[in-house]
């Protein structure tokens, strides 16, 4: 009998390692292919039959540094990125201590229509965003770009802030209150600090967000003052082939690899802050 | 001077009752006890003090003036938390400042109070940690000196030992006493436990349901309680509190008899004894009962009768030990005898 | 405690670091408005981008925009998207793609975690099945266009696998072009709702798992009988959340297949981007985004607002 159960138990191992395995596998795979698109001339891409050895080569990189503006995407991404996320949280802070700490006649719906604009989808608001843009003279900025970022991101942030308002002992502020602080002296001195995890988290998501963002990055954009590395992929074209996949892939790793660290570091926060405070890890 | 009188209060939300009908006055340096159980009302009558809850109905007053819509940093309370609530991301010595800081006390000055508030709560060594690396008793002192550094006019406690073992809880129960008699400040001190009540307060306010069931010194609630819920609240053992009937100035409940009884007329009736004043096998018996169950504690012995359906606890000495089922008599002391109405449980005699 | 220092307590008082009783009475009116002030900024910045946006493309759907001239046409872009077999499909494209990504994400992510949760092992590797979520959008659509299409490594190395014997393409025929969308999708976002899965899995009560297994359950039978019905709200949540992103699915369209073959994996989003800037016909895309507006703002009164108040958001 013992002896049934620990060939069970060994299957069910074996089981578990095959499909978790197979599925690293097919993560993985793909992205290390790419890598390899991306450290080879670019003739051995597109080729009658794919090669799965390829030479190696730093073609790529060479030419997104001197064919295309590079450096320019970069800084483009990097500022439109942390300028959206200054203003998100900033605006996020204080909603989030008020939807988390006050009682007043109107919450129910002021969260709920902050929580809706997460549900909207930009392909409802590009149109008029382009000619709101066109119309201020915006278009083609990172200004553009940082407050709509901002604001497609805002939901998000302030919603997970909340979350980790929520978990801060009433007692604390009751306690500074008593003590003598004002409102406002509680909020910066007391509750930020104790929910930090939980502005980097929010912080973290809407930059990842940020970098990914597509559709008004797309419109808004059309020249290297506001190209962002997203958008400026479907730019690597030219020659004969159409589609530069060598320095896409770069380009592609050159974004991954940041997002790729800071996850790491917001680890354990992460399901807490992609279902905006509902599941914490 | 800080005198506190509470005068009318309520507390509702929505339609449920907190706090009703609250009239109390603090005098001066008096030490307060509210006590009572969970939900009793007390917790939420002291956060009204504060200024942390605002009263439906009523006026709070302290030295005479109205402090209804004073904010809680206008009232010069200071107050120590179940939890401690000290402020995670700051030292010790920064959580203790923080009231000074706020009140806009000058620098040199701050650096004095707070050394000196922690000599007093003996936390001279730990001023440079944060609140995750104490111990819970240190936390404790620290939520102390917090409140104590600024001399404020009154005190506010709300359970500050229920998160401490047993041990621990009594050393501290010295300690606050000492501390604000030190202090001469006016102390309102919210607990359920029956013993800190007697013995830390000068008075003690006993609440239940939202409401005041009886305020007096710690003597007068032990040995004149109110109603049956006074009576068997303090006393560990419990009071024994047993329904019966007066007629013709004698108590009768199964099992037991007592004669010459100060109730008038003929009518359902409590009787509440404690166990310490029933004597087994002395005098002549009011009680005859059979043995439910013997309790040695090292001090003394807890014998347990069943008389009818009830089960009545008695002192007995350390070394009294009987079988189970035995009958055995007891003589309650007539001068600690009381009588409480059926219905209403308020005390007649 | 030591008695230093006893008569300072007198001293300091007399020193008076104790505020004046009653000085500041905040008005009523300033107490209540404060929340509202807190909130204040960030909702006037989403009105701005929801409400003014909103009543524009309102107003522009009733015109017929050609450059910078509009023509008042009444309901008649309205009439002419009913109408249109192209706007219909679009939305069925959506639909049909997007439930059987969400569906084949969800059973894919479920079955992993379900191995994954109970295993500390795992627990360093799982990073590794976060990386497909990591990658920009754009970048996993374009590696999926090159193995798919342009590179036809998919086709190769199904061929060296014996699976079929020349090489297939991915464009031609409505259902694989459309799986080259999902797979897309699939392979990005899965391992988004396998965190959420994982997280809601460790979260419930192991000493209700323990009991189970004391009572001769088998793991299958304790995560189907208990932990499935528990994770409910989570899968409830994650679903939503993934379910409203896919029906948005824009990039990968736009990279990977502009539409073809014939519109069958044109999305709605695509629908409207190529309403209004390839052909710029303005008043007609206007139109599009204020019946998906009209659409979103249903689910969301439904779906999301139930999921609000079952506390769980």
């Amino acid at each position: 009998m013992a002896e049934v159960r620990r060939r069970r138990k060994r299957e069910s191992r074996v089981l578990r390692y095959v499909v978790l395995g197979g599925w690293a596998l097919f993560c993985l795979a793909p992205v290390l292919w790419f890598l390899s698109i991306g450290l080879r001339p670019r003739t051995e891409i597109i080729t009658p039959q794919p090669i799965y050895l390829p030479t190696f080569s730093l073609d790529a990189w060479r030419m997104i540094w001197s064919d295309w503006p590079m450096g320019a995407y970069l800084r483009n991404s990097v500022l439109a990125i942390a300028g959206s996320v200054v203003i998100s949280v900033s605006l996020a802070i204080p909603a989030a201590y008020s939807l988390s700490r006050y009682r007043y006649r109107f919450r129910e719906d002021i969260g709920f229509y902050i929580l809706s604009t997460r549900m909207m989808a930009p392909a409802i608001v590009a149109i008029p965003i382009f000619f709101l843009f066109r119309n201020m003279g915006l278009l083609d900025t990172i200004w553009a770009l940082m407050l709509i970022y901002a604001a497609i991101n805002l939901s998000l942030v302030t919603w997970i802030i909340r979350s980790y308002m929520l978990d801060i002992p009433p007692e604390l502020e009751d306690a500074a209150r008593t003590d003598g602080a004002s409102d406002l002296r509680i909020l910066w001195e007391i509750i930020i600090p104790a929910c930090l995890p939980g502005i980097i988290t929010a912080a973290v998501i809407a930059a990842i967000f940020a970098i990914n963002e597509f559709l008004f990055t797309l419109l808004i954009a059309s020249t290297s003052s506001a190209y962002t590395m997203s958008v400026a992929l479907a730019n690597f074209t030219g020659g004969s082939d159409g589609v530069i996949y060598n320095a896409i892939a770069l380009v592609a790793f050159i974004a991954f690899v940041p997002v790729f660290l800071v996850v790491v570091a917001i680890q354990k926060h992460l399901s807490r802050g992609l279902t905006m405070g509902a599941v914490k890890g | 001077m800080a005198r506190i009188e509470l005068s009318g209060i309520q507390k509702k939300w929505g339609a449920v009752w907190g706090v009703r009908d609250v009239n109390i006055d603090i005098a001066d340096q008096e030490f307060v006890v509210f006590l009572g159980p969970s939900g009793c009302g007390k917790t939420t009558t002291m956060r009204m003090i504060a200024g942390l809850e605002e009263p439906s109905e009523g006026e709070i007053r302290m030295d005479g003036e109205v402090m209804n819509e004073v904010e809680p940093r206008d009232r010069d309370v200071a107050m120590v938390f179940q939890g401690y609530a000290l402020y995670p991301n700051m030292t010790i010595y920064e959580n203790i400042r923080f009231p000074l800081r706020m009140r806009g006390v000058p620098r040199a000055e701050q650096d004095r109070l707070v050394r000196r508030a922690a000599e007093l709560v003996e936390l001279g060594g730990y001023l440079d940690r944060k609140p995750a690396a104490l111990s819970g008793g240190q936390r404790q002192r620290a939520a102390l000196g917090r409140a104590i550094v600024r001399q404020p006019q009154v005190f506010l406690m709300d359970e500050p030992l229920s998160n401490l073992d047993a041990q621990l809880r009594q050393a501290m129960r010295v300690q606050i006493k000492h501390l604000q008699r030190q202090l001469k400040i006016t102390t309102v001190y919210v607990t359920h436990d029956q013993i800190e009540a007697m013995t830390l307060a000068d008075r003690i306010v006993v609440m239940q349901g939202g409401m005041i069931q009886q305020i007096g010194t710690p003597d007068q609630i032990y040995s004149d309680p109110a109603n049956t819920f006074v009576a068997g609240f303090i006393g560990a053992p419990p009071m024994n509190l047993i329904e019966g009937a007066v007629s013709g100035g004698v108590f009768r409940a199964s099992g037991i008899e007592v004669g010459g009884v100060a109730v008038s007329g003929d009518r359902p009736v409590t009787l509440g004894v404690r166990p310490e004043d029933c004597h087994v096998g002395q005098g002549e018996p009011h009680l005859r009962g059979a043995v439910y169950g013997v309790e040695p504690t090292g001090e003394a012995t807890y014998l347990t009768l069943k008389a009818g359906e009830k089960l009545i606890e008695v002192k007995a000495m350390r070394a009294y030990r009987a079988a189970l089922g035995i009958t055995e008599a007891v003589a309650f002391d007539r001068a600690r005898l009381y009588f409480f109405d059926v219905e209403t449980g308020q005390r007649i005699g | 405690m030591t008695d230093a220092a006893l008569s300072g307590g007198e001293a300091a008082r007399a020193a008076s670091i104790a505020p004046e009783r009653g000085l500041r009475r905040r008005s009523r009116f300033r107490r209540r408005a404060f929340p509202y002030l807190l909130v204040a900024p960030a909702v006037v910045y989403l009105l701005m981008i929801t409400l003014y946006p909103g009543v524009y493309a309102i107003y522009q759907s009733f015109f017929h925009v050609r450059f910078n001239s509009w023509t008042f046409v009444g309901f008649d872009n309205y009439r002419s998207l009913m109408g249109d077999r192209e706007f219909w499909a679009a939305l069925s494209n959506t639909f049909v793609i997007g439930s059987i990504a969400l569906a084949l994400q969800c059973a894919l992510a479920m079955l992993l975690a379900f191995h994954a949760y109970r295993d500390p092992f795992v627990k360093g590797w799982r990073i590794v099945f976060l990386i497909p979520m990591l990658f920009m959008p754009s970048a996993v659509a374009f590696i999926w266009k090159l193995a798919f299409n342009d590179g036809r490594i998919v086709s190769d190395l199904l061929m060296r696998v014996g699976l079929i014997d020349a090489n297939v393409s991915f464009l031609s025929s409505i259902s694989l072009a459309r799986m080259t969308l999902i797979v897309a999708d699939v392979w990005q976002w899965t391992p988004f709702l396998f965190i959420i899965f994982v997280a809601g899995l460790q979260s419930q009560d192991e000493e209700i798992e323990e009991a189970a297994r004391l009572d001769g359950a088998s793991w299958a039978a304790i995560f189907w009988n208990i932990s499935l019905p528990m994770m409910a709200p989570v899968v409830a949540i994650a679903v939503v959340l993934r379910g409203i992103d896919i029906t948005t699915m824009f990039t990968n369209v736009y990279i990977m297949t502009q539409g073809t073959p014939g519109g069958a994996t044109e999305t709605i989003s695509y629908f409207i981007y190529r309403l209004g800037f390839k052909t710029f016909n303005f008043g007609y895309a206007s139109a599009a985004s204020v019946l998906m507006l009209i659409l979103t703002i249903i689910v969301a009164q439904t779906v999301v607002k139930r999921a609000f108040r079952s506390g769980r958001l």
